[in-house]
């Protein structure tokens, strides 16, 4: 039996259920906006995910689907039986549960879009315990020395080969939970000539606009 | 004496170029065009509104920039070398707030710039007050001033607070 077809007729989370009970691999091409793609399924769960010729991470996997999931452009082939030569860190996601888990992000996600941080924002740290969110833990580890020191969404979005906004949802919701803070360079000391200057200027400005006395209560 | 430079940011009808004009005591030059999508007002600013004030041998620059998101360069160009930011927000819109903390964070993160926030339209209840905004906003209840945006004894209030936790190294 062959199972073939594109996207544009018969999205992934179309898919997803009716694939789920076999095992073998996925394979999905010609996509608009990913190189091929490979999902390797045993026993209802997804095991493994190959961009091109290379496993990923968790948290790449989960950017990966939820792209396919959007995605309507592109070809897909079911190989039976196939297995991935190497996985150095299976995933073993139960695909109806991930399923869920997707949809929700990509409905919070078209929810959240017009809040997302501005990509060159630059956040930091404020806890440093990993939320209890899987997803935003998988974030979380591989970001946190980064964001130790302070970095934006524009930069994790490079480092991580990750799509732009996908690291500002994720650098929203941790910003929500208030695992991160954005970063106010206003606390750095003034130098002496800017106080100097403030002084003078504060003095001015309560002689223009309340008299002599300069009394302004607040 | 070297000009100083201000800059008045916020959402679209906060009330940046009604400030300068309160504030300042040259002619106010504004670059306002009729708003090409629904903003809840006629016209907007689209590159920057200025005023200044001559105080003695000192001379103050107020720059109000845009507020949409796509004049976002605006807001480095004018942050560059400012004293203080002033960052105001309408006390009875709260759907604004996201928005301008959005704003806030993208100045304050990428320079080292002072700031105060300005909640307008506190002489009109029903109104967020400036306490309330500060723990929306997660800053210290001292940067947050409210104000009556026309009346130039008002306006001048989170000037004067964001100049005093400047000197006072806050």
């Amino acid at each position: 039996m062959a199972i073939f077809g594109n996207l544009n007729h018969m999205s992934l989370d179309d898919l997803l259920p009716f694939i789920s009970s076999r095992d073998g691999a996925l394979e999905l091409f010609n996509l608009k906006r990913l190189p091929q793609i490979t999902l390797f399924f045993q026993k209802g769960k997804l095991i493994c995910v190959y961009q091109g010729n290379k496993p990923v991470d968790a948290l790449q996997a989960r950017s990966i689907i939820g792209e396919l999931i959007d995605a309507r452009k592109g070809g897909f082939e079911f190989m039976p039986k196939a297995k991935p030569k190497s996985c150095p860190e299976a995933l073993n996601w139960p695909v109806d549960r991930l399923l869920i888990s997707i949809t929700t992000t990509s409905d919070e996600f078209a929810q959240l879009a017009d809040r997302f941080p501005h990509p060159e924002t630059v956040f930091k740290l404020a806890k440093d315990t990993a939320p209890d969110d899987t997803r935003l833990a998988d974030f979380w580890k591989q970001t946190h020395e980064y964001l130790k020191k302070g970095t934006s969404a524009q930069s994790l979005a490079g480092r991580l080969g990750m799509p732009l906004d996908h690291t500002r949802f994720y650098l929203l919701k941790l910003q929500q939970l208030g695992a991160v803070t954005a970063v106010r360079n206003s606390q750095e000391k003034p130098s002496t000539k800017r106080t100097g200057a403030a002084a003078r200027l504060l003095k001015s400005l309560k002689k223009h606009f309340f008299g002599e006395d300069g009394a302004w209560s607040h | 004496m070297e000009p100083l430079k201000i800059v008045i940011a916020g959402p679209v009808g906060a009330g940046k170029s009604t400030i300068i004009r309160t504030l300042s005591e040259t002619e106010v030059v504004d670059t306002d065009a009729f708003a090409s999508e629904d903003i809840g007002k006629k016209t907007t600013t689209v590159a920057m509104d200025y005023g200044t004030l001559h105080l003695g041998d000192q001379l103050l620059y107020l720059f109000g920039t845009p507020g949409q998101d796509r004049f976002d360069f605006m807001w480095d160009v004018l942050s560059e070398g400012a004293l203080g930011l002033l960052l105001l927000i309408r006390g009875d819109r709260p759907e604004d707030f996201v928005p301008a903390r959005r704003l806030l964070d993208y100045i304050t993160s990428r320079h080292s710039i002072p700031y105060v926030l300005g909640v307008t339209r506190q002489d009109q209840p029903p109104v967020w007050e400036p306490e309330e905004v500060a723990v929306f906003f997660g800053v210290p209840a001292e940067r947050v001033v409210g104000l009556n945006a026309k009346d130039p004894r008002s306006a001048i209030g989170p000037l004067l607070r964001l100049l005093e936790l400047l000197i006072e190294n806050k």
